[in-house]
């Protein structure tokens, strides 16, 4: 993560995420799937091809790509079809758009009750006995039952999470780094998945994306650092209030 | 003139004289800032050099000069609110934190009877201009004890003048030992924890002795926690310096 500034002179922090290697596995037309729309498979970072079986080996060979560690399904319309095989790159996302970004949290194992769900707990003195990070009562007489999904301690962690709405200042072409704006779910180095956001909000944020994706065998070639119109570039003269 | 065996001696010229050019001798002295040096981390490398880009980027843009804890700096940032809408404030520094772009200094002075610490941050936008007023390195790496001295020794002129310093000399090392206010302190300095050599410690013997008690003299062989940075740093000053002269 870091410190990022604007114009007026105010500090946002930021998270960098790596696009490494990510390629279009495979076409899942509607009728196939089941859904409401097509669905592209597409898969993550490069990854030794020995440790699986054949069969899900399978996918990798057809379109023609090394063995990926992370395969995620994307919900796409119909006329942002890509070829199977397609690498995608940082410069599919442009600054000044709004992301969604899902990962696996931090694994914090099985948790009392205090930490999981944030409860008080009880005084550390004055007649406790034995009793200071338990859940007290967990239920009432009448109900004479305990309901299904009561807070109690479990394990904590490695689910799956969003953060909506992350603002994108800046991209790094040369290295598919994007900037993101806020904390982001998950570990440093953990695989995550970044969509268009869905709030609707931002429903018409996305001005002229590179639609389906920017392909990077085009004619055009983008400079290797896109910056968003807030941002402060370092090799601008320091900021004055005139 | 005839010489000791009898025949004319050849006239010998005088040796040439050899001019030492002193200046050129005095190696230059190699000082990469400390934010420079990435934090012991499992972080990609990669997301350190597109970090230390930017703060090179900077750096060509606005200078920073050189300062260690102990020197007498005056700041002066961008403020919407001030009259001027520039700021200017005189202190001397306390601790320098934090890495990469994110990396701050605190700077103290004692205005009209009041103690002021202020934390800049290096790379920020709004700082116009840093000034070193006097150059000088204290005993210690951080000096958070002034906020527990008598306050004659965080009072600095605001117009002071700037002391001239050449290149080449070497950052003078004031062994000041300073003098403090009775206790309670903020923090207990008179622990080994801190190794503070820059304080003049009043306090009876057996308070000295009864601090000793939590020395950890294991500590400087514990391996697990030595972190060696001389190779990183010679990368990155080739990497800095390189780029910087272009």
């Amino acid at each position: 993560m870091m410190p990022i500034w604007t114009k007026s002179g105010k500090k946002h922090a930021v998270t960098l995420l790596k696009v490494q290697d990510c390629h279009v596995l495979r076409y899942i037309s509607k009728e196939e799937s089941g859904g409401k729309t097509s669905k592209l498979l597409v898969g993550g970072k490069n990854a030794s091809p020995f440790s699986k079986s054949e069969s899900a080996m399978e996918i990798f060979k057809e379109a023609g790509v090394p063995r990926k560690q992370k395969v995620t399904t994307f919900n796409v319309t119909d006329d942002a079809i890509i070829k199977p095989g397609t690498p995608l790159y940082a410069a599919h996302f442009r600054p000044g758009q709004v992301v969604d970004v899902t990962a696996k949290t931090i694994g914090k194992g099985f948790q009392g009750v205090m930490k999981r769900w944030g409860f008080k707990g009880q005084p550390a003195s004055h007649g406790q006995t034995k009793t200071h990070r338990r859940p007290g009562a967990i239920s009432t007489n009448k109900a004479a039952k305990v309901y299904r999904g009561k807070k109690m301690p479990g394990k904590m962690g490695n689910i799956y999470r969003t953060s909506f709405g992350l603002k994108v200042w800046r991209i790094n072409t040369k290295h598919d780094i994007i900037y993101v704006n806020g904390s982001v779910p998950g570990h440093t180095n953990c695989l995550v998945k970044v969509k268009d956001s869905k709030l609707p909000t931002y429903k018409d944020c996305n001005k002229n994306p590179p639609f389906p994706t920017y392909f990077a065998d085009g004619d055009k070639t983008l400079p290797e650092d896109l910056y968003d119109d807030e941002i402060f570039q370092f090799t601008d003269p320091s900021v004055t209030y005139a | 003139r005839i010489s000791s065996d009898g025949k004319a001696a050849k006239f010998q010229p005088p040796p040439k004289p050899v001019i030492i050019d002193k200046q050129k001798q005095r190696e230059e002295r190699r000082f990469l800032s400390p934010e420079f040096i990435p934090p012991r981390g499992r972080t990609d490398p990669l997301k350190f050099f597109l970090e230390r880009k930017d703060m090179i980027q900077r750096r060509k843009v606005f200078n920073i000069p050189e300062f260690y804890v102990g020197h007498i700096l005056a700041v002066t940032t961008a403020d919407p609110y001030a009259n001027e809408k520039a700021n200017r404030f005189v202190g001397i520094c306390i601790q320098r934190g934090g890495k990469g772009l994110g990396a701050t200094f605190v700077l103290r002075n004692v205005i009209e009877d009041q103690g002021v610490e202020i934390c800049y941050e290096l790379y920020s936008p709004r700082i116009q201009a840093i000034e070193v007023l006097r150059l000088e390195k204290r005993l210690d790496d951080n000096l958070l004890y002034l906020r527990d001295a008598l306050p004659e020794y965080s009072t600095f002129d605001v117009n002071m003048k700037p002391v001239t310093h050449l290149d080449y000399e070497e950052i003078p090392v004031n062994k000041l030992q300073v003098r403090m206010k009775p206790k309670p302190w903020s923090k207990r300095w008179e622990r080994p924890k801190y190794n503070i050599k820059g304080i003049k410690f009043e306090l009876p013997e057996n308070k000295m002795k009864a601090a000793e008690k939590w020395r950890q003299p294991w500590l400087e062989f514990d391996m697990l926690r030595e972190y060696d940075t001389s190779k990183i740093e010679e990368k990155i000053w080739k990497e800095v310096s390189e780029e910087l002269k272009k």
